[in-house]
């Protein structure tokens, strides 16, 4: 009997053969991409499905297949896709894990298969965040920057004046508010600075900090200097020196702050603008908030990321993907996917729609803070995710704890950083 | 495939001097024998085998993820940069502290419930089941329940310690630089504590009675007993489960990824992820090849020397 030696080994090439004819996309009949979404709050899933729905209806030879991902372990995911060269076709992430993918050849330069309208329609400064070498490797659609909630009965209380757009707080003027707003059993500010790296980064080109310097040859080193240092030390004073912000609130993430928000343990908490939502929602009725624009430095300019489409460098079929991907975030649909995760579009004339402009829920301020979101240069460095979770997080982790100094901080980032960021050069 | 065909050029002829012929008919293993071993023989070559020789491989390559990388033999180079690699070692550390810690404190605890569900208890059918529960339970939900236990807010553990008035700030656990740790070794105590129990339950009841009767009469009291009569007669069980657990917690993944995913501030990284990290996260295949090939010599070096101890004062 020979059966028995054969089998197995032929039951494993009829295995992968399968997978090979699933991965390249049959050429007759109807192609079928994969879509990853990482979309969670109900209303965005929602939106993404019914989007997926009417361009299937729309187009019947080129179908999506919706895909569900996380946030939380989408980089582990695609790194395994890729390297088993089956990834989806379409992927949604963000800025920041695009350097890496695209600097490993991944993912697909979609500069010729996008529509000029779409090119011109999004803001350039959010082109940059997913344009490497010269190569569009990414749409980018949705996009935070960084404000307070403020608990609004608290700030007229302490006869603070209430920023708005046009006017808003510098980095000074919000110090002095947070001295007069806390009192014995209210502080100022909840910093939740659980996962504070991108969020310290996009802050810091408020006075300049730009954290790495590339070279012509796009090699990256770690650069520490006082325009880096001035955002980092005004939160450590809030929290050490003027004691107006809450330590407690150190560890936490996102908003976890908020029910001791709600419950005026705290007068503002510093967030994204999409936290508006979980605010609207869980807010007791009778709770008046505010949302406080972006502060000023030198300049008022924050550093931003945005969600991205990409399509991946081993699909089949990338100008079917681009395409959908045009159609998925033409201005209309952008309004729609905006106002389901409560962030800011990237489309001019989506920031332009009534809907993202009125006073409730302050999408007027929310989408006003759009126009200083600008291309932070780590966006560029090969390694930053590297840099990020070994060298910066626990640093950063040690000095909002304050267990080592700010000359400590600026030492380890600076050459603990370089040693990560040599491995990639 | 070769391989399977091997068994006919095992050499026929018999050493010299040595065995009579009707002994080497039963060491030649025969065609049906050998129809009945390759099914068995093969995924173990092709799942188990192939990808460990694969993996040892790399480590001696400078294989990265991308695509159209091509990998190249850097002989020990990857070794050479894991010995100066601080960052391994402090992991290499907390591995260890990790691996040891709850390696024993399994043992004494799976020992404490192994007596007592020796004893001729009531219920003795339930206590022994409801031992087994944590067993039944895949690492994913365990750590994700633990993640609710330790949750800082909304956690049982805080609750109730707050009621019992003895915190006064919640704590989280899980993210604190000094709890995190022994917080993760608990639960990895919890996890593995049916295993261990339920192997020393099983040479406990292998002690033979009249050795504790003989005891007994002889004047021995209960801890006499247990330090005389138990603890030798239960050696090989007590070295069997110790030196498997020290390799399951030393290899722990899944439990620990999901509870803290070596945080805060790689305060709990294991060496197992710092080595995913390096493959998964930042695409060092070779790398972490490597990381894989020398957590394995350490942990054997540690085995050997141990079970050599016990062997040796068993004899």
């Amino acid at each position: 009997m020979r059966r028995s030696t054969l089998t197995l080994p032929a039951i494993a090439l009829t295995g992968a053969l399968a997978l090979t004819a699933c991965g390249s996309g049959a050429d007759d009949g109807p192609v079928t991409l994969r879509f990853l979404s990482l979309a969670w709050q109900t209303d965005s899933v929602e939106a993404n499905e019914r989007l997926v729905a009417e361009w299937n209806e729309a187009h019947p030879d080129v179908q999506v297949e919706y895909v569900q991902g996380s946030w939380d372990n989408v980089n582990d995911q695609l790194m395994t896709g890729f390297e088993a060269g089956d990834p989806p076709d379409i992927i949604h992430n963000d800025s920041p894990a695009l350097a890496d993918f695209a600097g490993r050849g991944y993912l697909a330069d979609l500069t010729e298969y996008l529509p000029e309208d779409l090119k011109s329609d999004i803001r350039p400064e959010a082109w940059e965040t997913a344009t490497f070498d010269d190569q569009i490797v990414g749409v980018p659609f949705l996009q935070e920057s960084q404000v307070f909630i403020a608990n609004r009965k608290l700030l007229e209380e302490a006869e603070v004046r209430i920023p708005t757009p046009d006017d808003p707080w510098t980095w000074d003027e919000f110090a002095e508010a947070s001295e007069k707003l806390t009192d014995d059993d209210t502080y100022a500010v909840a910093w939740p600075l659980g996962s504070p790296v991108n969020r310290v980064l996009n802050l810091s080109l408020n006075y300049g900090g730009t954290f790495f310097e590339v070279d012509g040859e796009g090699r990256a080193s770690a650069k520490m200097g006082d325009a880096e240092l001035e955002v980092l030390r005004r939160i450590h004073d809030q929290l050490y020196t003027d004691e107006t912000a809450d330590p407690a609130t150190v560890g936490m993430s996102g908003s976890d702050p908020l029910p001791a928000f709600f419950a005026e343990e705290y007068a503002m908490v510093q967030t994204g603008v999409y936290a508006r939502q979980q605010v609207a929602e869980q807010a007791p009725d009778d709770f008046d908030w505010v949302t406080i624009p972006p502060l000023v430095g030198d300049t008022a300019e924050q550093g931003a990321t945005s969600q991205t489409l990409s399509v991946a460098a081993d699909s089949a079929n990338p100008e079917q993907a681009a395409e959908f991907i045009s159609f998925f975030l033409n201005a209309e649909n952008q309004v729609d996917l905006a106002l389901g995760d409560w962030l800011v579009p990237t489309s001019q004339e989506a920031a332009a729609a009534p809907e993202l402009n009125t006073e409730e829920n302050d999408w007027h301020v929310a989408t006003a803070s759009a126009e200083d979101l600008v291309f932070a240069p780590y966006l560029r460095v090969q390694g930053f995710d590297e840099w990020k979770t070994r060298v910066a997080q626990p640093a950063l982790e040690e000095y909002f704890n304050d267990r080592i100094s700010l000359e400590e901080l600026s030492e380890r980032l600076e050459t603990e950083g370089d040693d990560v960021l040599s491995r990639y050069n | 495939m070769s391989s399977t065909t091997a068994p006919p050029r095992t050499d026929p002829t018999p050493p010299a001097g040595r065995g009579p012929g009707r002994r080497r008919r039963a060491d030649r293993p025969d065609r049906a024998a050998l129809g009945l071993m390759v099914p068995a023989l093969v995924p173990v070559l092709l799942f188990s085998v192939a990808p460990l020789i694969y993996g040892v491989y790399l480590a001696f390559t400078d294989a990265r993820s991308g695509r159209n990388v091509d990998a190249e033999f850097v002989g020990v180079e990857n070794f050479v940069e894991l010995l100066g690699d601080g960052d391994f070692w402090a992991s290499f550390q907390i591995g260890l502290v990790w691996a040891v810690g709850v390696t024993v404190l399994q043992f004494a605890a799976g020992m404490g419930l192994a007596l007592l569900l020796n004893q001729d208890l009531r219920l003795r059918w339930l206590a022994r089941t409801l031992a087994m529960v944590p067993w039944a339970m895949p690492p994913v939900i365990i750590g994700l329940m633990w993640k609710l236990v330790y949750h800082p807010n909304a956690g049982i553990l805080n609750a109730t310690l707050r009621d019992a008035g003895l915190i006064a700030d919640n704590i989280d656990w899980l993210n604190d630089f000094s709890v995190a740790l022994p917080a993760i070794i608990v639960v990895g105590v919890w996890t593995g504590m049916p295993q261990t129990t339920i192997v020393l339950l099983a040479g406990l009841q292998g002690v033979p009675r009249e050795l504790h009767e003989a005891a007994h009469v002889d004047g021995a009291g209960a801890w006499r007993r247990f330090r005389s009569v138990t603890l030798p007669q239960l050696r090989p069980v007590i070295v069997t489960i110790t030196s498997l657990n020290f390799v399951w917690n030393m290899n722990e993944f899944a439990l620990v990824w999901v509870l803290t995913q070596g945080g805060p501030g790689g305060r709990t990284r294991l060496p197992m992820l710092y080595a995913y990290e390096e493959a998964f996260r930042y695409g060092f295949f070779g790398y972490a090849a490597a990381m894989g090939v020398a957590i394995v010599l350490v942990v054997l070096a540690v085995l050997a020397v141990y079970l050599r101890r016990q062997l040796k004062e068993t004899e």
